[in-house]
């Protein structure tokens, strides 16, 4: 019975049908539990413990109900909260905005999750029955796999029935775009919708304020963002993720991994600030700074339209962090699960691709926990300083990089891009350290910015010495 | 003050290091990574796990507290046979700065004493616990008890009135003799 249901499966559903609902559960799930962590990092950041009362038994479950298992039952209690709690929406905001902009935030998240490359390339083989005398075989059997399933070689009849093996290859990951990291930029930039036209339809000065400072921010970042990422691509001339991983998957000197976080630091460190930047986290979060704006863009907001807010900005720390593995750090590569060697992307086993998404998503995780260490670790930025951050510091460093890069990639590889070998990997490491130098040389001769906060000499405040006109038109009436 | 007593602080100049920010945040990581470490792994947090652990129970050096100085949730005495002590003069709902004690005098049934209280309600929610009505009592009846975990689930369960009040003697003498 569940062996038919198997087969039924295999023929009738893609795989990435599966993988989407277990990826898409799997983040969902992530982020309820990122909140604990953040808690966690907090306070353990601060010298506490965080929370540890809630155990997944909820003092109603018997057996487990005095458990407390370290809070594991927390995040699934403040779901349980934000579900019950009222779903307040205050009079004179714009209703059908008010209730979209979260709804957006995730959504976008939730695209954005479908080009990540989760487990390379799997080869499988399937039985496909083709009616007798059919001309062209390959065509006919291409029609009967999914979308995207890719035969290997010829079928391969079986005596003399109708019936095929078919050697076929499909991506582990939901979609595979050639364009990956190009989708992931242009649809993450999207999510700044969310928060620009929750802070707007709130009809609230603090939360307005919020979505300006968020698209100052995002618009700002994004040029950086786009010049680090594009370090990495023109290295290997493709836009493709998996593809991307793929040409990580080999070593230099037996034992270095060829990942991009060891030819190109500055380009990652670039990269991280502008993720942190993205996501609107602190240092960054001036989008929602408390002290400042209330709540920021969600002040209104409350219950579960708040969660997809809350949701969303997790969700999209996990995103980033996913694209930063795959760029940066080789993906799902882990000694014992590449393929063979030219096409280390490739398997044959569906426990290797399930343990390279495993790989990934813990890798995934220790730059989520990066995220949270910055964030309990530096205190915000002023709004002038992130823009001098962005804009003149930044943009050139990512500029002379990306022209060091250019450079070196013209040199050793011409027009051809073959595997990065060691020399190249070891020249593009020094053109990292020389742009950096250069940049500590350079900021020396720059004149220094002109000093921002500085008292502006209003007429007749007390800042102003000049005492005030005896007879001003503008201040009599 | 002079004007030579005003020490002029200038703020330290950065260096290129400072100014290049990127070391100055990898020594702030390093910081939080050291706490989080003695956190997680050496277990040396700062938390009073409440109500398994009490600061009471505690060595004072380790955040805990004396509870012999403590002003917690007032008790009424009584004395040797039983009765309360109190004469129900009103020094206490006089000093007190609150207006939180509230007497009704009536005559004594008993001839040591020309009064005694009917009514004896002390609101715990506008105390402020400062003790003065501890020092204003002129025949040690009123105290301040050790006790300081009291809740109750309506504003009228926190005015404790005279039996209340007797209770709550009768609870922690053992503990805390006149």
């Amino acid at each position: 019975m569940i062996s038919r249901v198997i087969e039924w499966w295999t023929v009738n559903i893609p795989p990435w049908v599966l993988i989407a609902l277990i990826a898409h559960g799997v983040v969902m799930l992530t982020v309820a539990y990122l909140i604990l962590l953040e808690r966690k990092v907090a306070s353990w950041v601060q010298d506490r413990l965080g929370p540890n009362r809630v155990g997944l038994g909820f003092g109603i479950i018997p057996i487990i109900k005095n458990w407390k298992m370290n809070g594991l039952g927390q995040p699934l209690a403040d779901g349980l909260k934000f579900i019950v709690k009222e779903d307040y929406r205050p009079a004179g905001v714009d209703k059908i905005l008010f209730t979209v902009a979260p709804g957006l935030m995730i959504l976008v998240i939730v695209v954005s999750i479908a080009v990540l490359p989760w487990g390379g390339i799997r080869q499988t083989q399937r039985v496909v029955t083709v009616p007798a005398h059919t001309q062209f075989v390959t065509e006919a059997v291409q029609n009967q796999l999914a979308q995207g399933d890719q035969i290997v070689g010829n079928p391969v009849r079986i005596g003399h029935t109708d019936q095929y093996q078919v050697t076929y290859e499909y991506p582990f990951q939901i979609a595979s775009l050639n364009i990956g990291v190009l989708f992931i930029l242009a649809v993450l930039s999207l999510s700044v919708y969310g928060v620009v036209i929750g802070g707007w339809a709130s009809n609230n000065k603090y939360s307005f304020l919020g979505g300006l400072r968020a698209t100052a921010n995002m618009i700002s970042y994004e040029i950086p963002l786009g010049l680090a990422v594009l370090c990495i691509v023109v290295m290997y001339g493709t836009l493709d993720l998996n593809l991307l991983v793929e040409k990580q998957c080999h070593d230099w000197v037996r034992f270095i991994p060829a990942w991009n976080v060891f030819t190109q630091p500055l380009a990652f460190i670039m990269f991280l600030i502008c993720i942190h930047a993205e996501a609107n986290r602190a240092p960054f979060d001036v989008a929602e700074a408390e002290q400042e704006l209330v709540g920021g863009y969600h002040t209104e907001y409350s219950a579960m339209r708040f969660a997809l807010f809350f949701l969303g900005e997790y969700a999209g720390m996990i995103t980033t962090s996913a694209v930063c593995v795959a760029l940066f750090f080789g993906g799902w590569d882990f000694p014992g699960l590449r393929g063979p060697v030219g096409h280390p992307a490739l398997s044959t086993s569906l426990i290797i691709c399930i343990l390279r998404a495993v790989v990934f998503y813990i890798k995934t995780l220790i730059i989520i926990f990066v995220f949270m260490w910055v964030r309990w670790t530096l205190p915000r930025f002023r709004f002038d300083q992130i823009m001098m951050l962005a804009w003149r510091a930044l943009i050139p460093v990512s500029l002379a990089l990306l022209m060091m890069t250019t450079v070196i990639v013209y040199v050793y590889h011409g027009n051809s891009y073959e595997l990065l070998g060691g020399s190249m990997a070891l020249t593009l490491l020094i053109a990292n350290a020389v742009v950096a130098a250069l940049v500590l040389i350079v900021s020396t001769m720059i004149p220094p910015a002109p000093a921002t906060n500085r008292r502006l000499t209003v007429l007749g405040s007390r800042f102003n010495k000049t005492p005030l006109p005896a007879a001003s038109p503008s201040l009599s009436n | 003050m002079k004007d030579s007593d005003v020490i002029v602080l200038e703020e330290p100049k950065l260096s290129r290091a400072d100014q290049f920010y990127l070391p100055q945040v990898l020594i702030g990581l390093g910081t939080t990574m050291r706490h989080m470490f003695n956190v997680v792994v050496r277990g040396q947090d700062r938390v009073v796990q409440y109500p398994e652990e009490k600061r009471e129970d505690l060595p004072v050096e380790k955040g805990g507290m004396l509870l012999k100085t403590y002003r917690g949730v007032h008790r009424l005495n009584k004395d040797e046979e039983g009765r309360v002590k109190c004469v129900a003069c009103f020094m206490c709902s006089t000093a007190c700065p609150a207006r939180c004690i509230h007497i009704e005098a009536a005559e004594s049934p008993w001839p040591d004493r020309e009064k005694y209280p009917a009514k004896f309600d002390i609101d715990e929610l506008r105390c402020i616990y400062c003790g003065m009505c501890e020092e204003a009592c002129p025949v040690d009846a009123i105290e301040l008890s050790h006790v300081y975990d009291i809740v109750g689930l309506t504003r009228q369960e926190m005015i404790f009135d005279k039996a209340k009040l007797l209770n709550v003697f009768d609870e922690t003498v053992k503990h805390e003799p006149m």
